[in-house]
């Protein structure tokens, strides 16, 4: 075969392959997804899934209201801290962050989001569980705020940096001080990736579970109070794969496939909302 | 009366709807209302054995049926678990299935707490082999000991099949189970195979976590039995009400008058039986004597706190539990649990009784 | 954009400066809350460490350096070494990168390349972007009730007959093991590994490229002399982020691997790794030395994870830019 021959059987041959990982990078997904519908659908669309609490094990039914509950109570908290703070350190990062101060708040964010999420939850543990003395959503709310914290912080700062500087130019020229400028101008110019960004770090807090294991331990009964143990959704996952009720198995696909809607529909919406918004 | 129960119940639980949970506020049943004492509103929270967290979850969520504004909120994260969160003061009442030592409770330390025992359980071998149903496998303390010591690999073993003459059993590896976590399954287990077997006593002991000479590791009596479903095979300790209500297959024991059993609560009963002291130094019923004993039984404790800083919380948590060895028994019957025997439960009480808040004895109720 | 007005060099009219001074405050005030914000971050992320190291000192006291080499793990006497851990967690992710690495890269370069297949392209990118908010407890849910069945009746026994010769693939298996584990951390790092890569990929300067094909190379051999050896260094960074992730998983890797401390040359068999252990003991370590044992093992995990997210960070910044914001 002559060389140029083999050379574009060669590039066929790569192509092929490249072709193939692709698929097998983009299965995976199908897979799980498949199964968790399949599996979670018969649980889902069970009467009272929604509105029921649990049943003790072995009495079948019930359904997961404490849990959704929980997951929003432990969530929002955790955003209620972790979304200001995070967009003002962004803010801080964009505008005043070209020093040793910003580099090392830049460098010390990005190892916080390597961290294992387990350890999260020892922080919690430690700072608010060990102190207060009881387990409580409010613990599970810090640990996730402190997860979340970078997520948002670094999707702040990409954001007011994509704004353009003519935007910042242009308001200091008009005479308006600093901290105007950017938030009456830049900080609104740049709303839909802090927005993105806040709506993804919320889907991920929300999937989380190593950070509650000790944290907020779970409830089977609904809990408003978040100075109180709560159930969330992923910790129902968890908790129920590893009986050996066949019910409460199914209740776990069932709210599993529930976590993953909700993420994954979170995910969507903020990925669908930031390019709306960028012109 | 019981309307008036009711409605003061739920009266309660709107005026501190943010202090306590609630759950559903179905009429629950009647059982002579007037000696149960009903309790103030309050969320409990309790953590600690998996080995009776059937029993549990059947009686907490009826005493919120019947109690709306108290919630019982238990996690069983392992023995081990219940008497560390308990000892730290993170949960208000733990459980074990051995009692915990004066090292374990500091600093509340053994002379402030009261452990009561609260269930009588029985262990089982359940095991996953095709074409072995319920009660055809017999096993003797020396097969137990083999299996779990890792002398004995398969299940066409010489010594499996010299007591197994009729069933046909396959060249599988055994594939073993054991906790992962702190357990007081584990003990009342290891404590038998300890009593049953020189070379366990002196290479691996009795403990609630102990080195493992085999088998692989999963976290509370709900994942072992899953693990064994999953997979053939496998064999390994779970309590019995997770073998009878998943329909799990389990083996005959023998106990120590040579008799072959098949673990069931009226074992657990002439177990417990035999003793006539329990207390948290002297607990142990494994390998008891008499002819329908099962072997390998055991109390689960619970752990309060003798001195409750919280008035209306201790209150609420003496009056669930002081129910809970009374009428709460008959829940335990339903979900393959032994009744205490009416001596435990009379001790029961008269400790309850020791428990005060501020000087005062919060238990204001005998038994029914 | 427009001219501004008010401004001039003439000296200011004193309403003007007053007005002036407003200003400064408050860009000082915003300044401050800034600074304290950032300063916030270093301070959490101090009393994080410091939330590891306290309860962990009576272990380093008791155990020294001797810690990381005992493969003792024994609640009862109270002798505790972190090696079976630390093995579970390094072969576990070694694993799932070497499952990961090619199908990553590859799917990579598909990404990145422009000419391919558009209309193909983003739902294929979007299908791996919907993988990585997919929550670990539910691939732990799918590994537990579907992979590890799956292992135990066709994956394991394939191996162990057609490779077992190989050390690495002989022994019993029961579905749970170190491979099993591994292939489900490779489907949990596989999202962040190609969008780094493909990032990096993207950012191989178009004129190289352009002048290689014009000079009559192929795609491959653009791919092989040109691409993959200048985004060397992005790409390791890239690997090295996603060991990082695998390192750290805690929850579908507890549901899917046994949980037995030991040391085993086959993959086939239990263990446990640094994550899954403390998410199974550490409710219930009773003593200031169990606890300190486990508080040390999440120590040595943060280290190496801190360690090997620095590394992977310096690498990509020196690629693409230090002051580029990073993609995760």
């Amino acid at each position: 075969m002559s060389r140029v021959a083999l050379r574009v059987l060669l590039d066929q041959l790569v192509t092929g392959l490249i072709i193939l990982c692709i698929m097998a990078a983009a299965i995976p997904v199908v897979i799980l997804l498949l199964f968790v519908v399949i599996k979670g659908l018969p649980g889902i669309t069970a009467p009272g899934f929604f509105t029921d609490l649990p049943h003790p094990i072995g009495v079948p039914g019930g359904g997961v209201f404490n849990a959704i509950v929980g997951t929003l109570v432990v969530v929002g908290i955790a955003s209620l801290l972790a979304v200001p703070i995070g967009t003002l350190i962004g803010i801080f990062l964009s505008e005043f962050g070209r020093n040793r101060v910003g580099y090392a708040v830049r460098f010390v964010s990005d190892v916080l989001t390597g961290l294992p999420s387990i350890a999260f939850g020892i922080f919690g543990y430690t700072v608010l569980v060990a102190t207060l003395g009881h387990f409580s959503a409010i613990s599970a709310s810090a640990a996730l705020a402190v997860l979340m914290l970078p997520l948002i912080l670094r999707a702040t700062e990409t954001a007011l940096v994509l704004v353009p500087n003519s935007l910042r130019e242009g308001g200091l020229a008009l005479g308006a001080a600093r901290w105007r400028v950017t938030l009456q101008i830049i900080v609104p110019a740049a709303l839909g990736g802090i927005v993105t960004g806040a709506l993804l770090a919320m889907a991920r807090a929300a999937g989380e579970t190593a950070p509650l294991l000790f944290t907020t331990l779970g409830n089977e009964f609904l809990q408003l109070n978040p100075g109180r143990p709560m159930g969330t959704l992923a910790l129902t996952v968890f908790k129920n794969a590893l009986v050996p009720y066949s019910s409460l198995q199914d209740q776990a696909w069932a709210a599993a496939l529930l976590l993953v809607l909700i993420v994954s529909v979170t995910n969507i919406l903020a990925r669908v909302y930031v390019r709306r918004v960028q012109r | 009366m019981k309307h008036a129960v009711s409605a003061a119940g739920i009266a309660i639980a709107l005026l501190l709807a943010a202090c306590g949970g609630t759950g559903s506020t179905s009429p629950g049943p009647a059982s002579g209302g007037a000696t149960v004492p009903t309790p103030p509103a309050a969320a409990l929270t309790g953590a600690g054995s998996t080995f009776d967290y059937p029993f549990f979850s059947a009686a907490f969520y009826a005493y919120n049926q019947k109690f709306s504004q108290v919630t019982v909120n238990y996690q069983s994260i392992g023995s081990g678990g219940g008497i560390q969160q308990f000892a730290k003061k993170t949960v208000d009442f733990g459980a074990t299935d051995v009692p915990a030592k004066d090292s374990e409770l500091q600093p509340i330390g053994a002379a402030g707490t009261v452990q009561m025992p609260v269930t009588l359980g029985t262990v089982s071998l359940a095991f996953n082999l095709q074409g072995v149903n319920d009660g055809q496998l017999k096993l003797t303390p020396k097969t137990i000991s083999g299996i779990f010591l890792g002398t004995i690999k398969k299940w066409n073993d010489a010594a499996l099949a010299a007591d197994n003459s009729g069933v046909s059993l396959p060249d599988q590896p055994v594939t073993v189970v054991h906790r992962s976590d702190g357990s007081g399954t584990t003990y009342i287990f290891s404590d038998y195979l300890s009593g049953v077997n020189s070379d366990w006593k002196s290479k691996v002991g009795t403990g609630k976590s102990i080195s493992w000479p085999t088998g692989q590791g999963a976290k509370g009596n709900e994942a072992v039995a899953t693990t064994i479903k999953q997979t053939p095979g496998a064999i390994g300790y779970v309590e019995l009400a997770y073998v009878l209500q998943t329909n799990m297959t389990q083996a005959k024991l023998q106990n120590k008058d040579g008799d072959f059993v098949l673990p069931s609560p009226e074992g657990a009963t002439a177990a417990a039986g035999q003793y006539l002291v329990t207390s948290p130094a002297q607990f142990s019923i494994v390998n008891a004597p008499g002819k329908d004993s099962a072997p390998i039984s055991g109390y689960s404790w619970v752990m309060v706190s003798k001195d409750q800083t919280d008035k209306t919380k201790g209150t609420a948590l003496v009056d669930m539990l002081d129910w809970l060895v009374n009428d709460g028994q008959q829940y335990a019957a339903n979900v393959h649990y032994a009744r205490l025997p009416s001596s435990v439960v009379q001790n029961d009480v008269a400790a309850l009784k020791t428990i005060t808040s501020a000087g005062s004895t919060l238990l204001t109720v005998g038994a029914s | 954009m427009s001219q501004g007005t008010a401004e001039t060099v003439v000296p200011v009219p004193p309403v003007m400066l007053r007005h002036r001074r407003h200003r400064v405050d408050g860009d000082r005030i915003f300044q401050c809350l800034a600074i304290s914000a950032g300063i916030l971050v270093l301070a959490i992320a101090a009393i994080f460490l410091l939330a590891l190291f306290v309860p962990a000192l009576p272990a380093i006291r008791e155990f020294g350096l001797g810690f990381l080499a005992s493969r003792d793990w024994n609640p009862v006497s109270l002798r505790f070494g972190a090696l079976p851990f630390l093995y579970g967690t390094v072969i576990t992710s070694l694993v799932a990168m070497v499952i990961a690495f090619p199908i990553g890269i590859g799917a990579a370069l598909f990404l990145a390349d422009d000419a391919r297949l558009p209309f193909i392209r983003v739902p294929l990118s979007f299908a791996i972007e919907l993988l990585a908010g997919i929550p670990s407890v539910v691939v732990g849910l799918w590994g537990l009730f579907i992979l590890v069945p799956l292992m135990r009746t066709s994956v394991e026994p394939f191996l162990s007959h057609t490779f077992g010769f190989l050390p690495f693939f002989q022994g019993p298996y029961s579905g749970s093991s170190y491979l099993t584990a591994g292939v489900v951390l490779a489907i949990m790092v596989l999202p962040i590994l190609v969008a780094l890569s493909r990032d990096v990929i993207r950012a191989v300067p178009r004129s190289l490229r352009e002048a290689s094909l014009a000079l009559g190379a192929t795609k491959a051999e653009l791919t092989w002399s040109v691409i993959l050896p200048y985004a060397r260094i992005g790409v390791t960074g890239a690997v090295l982020l996603a060991l990082g992730r695998a390192l750290g998983e805690t929850i579908a890797v507890t549901m899917v691997i046994g949980n037995r401390p030991g040391i085993s040359g086959s993959l086939f068999a239990q263990g446990y790794t640094l994550p899954s252990v403390l998410a199974n003991e550490f409710t219930e370590a009773t003593g200031k030395i169990y606890q300190g044992a486990l508080f040390e093992l999440g120590l040595v995990l943060v280290s190496i994870t801190i360690a090997v997210n620095v590394l992977a960070r310096l690498l990509v910044w020196r690629f693409k830019g230090a002051s580029e914001a990073s993609v995760v």
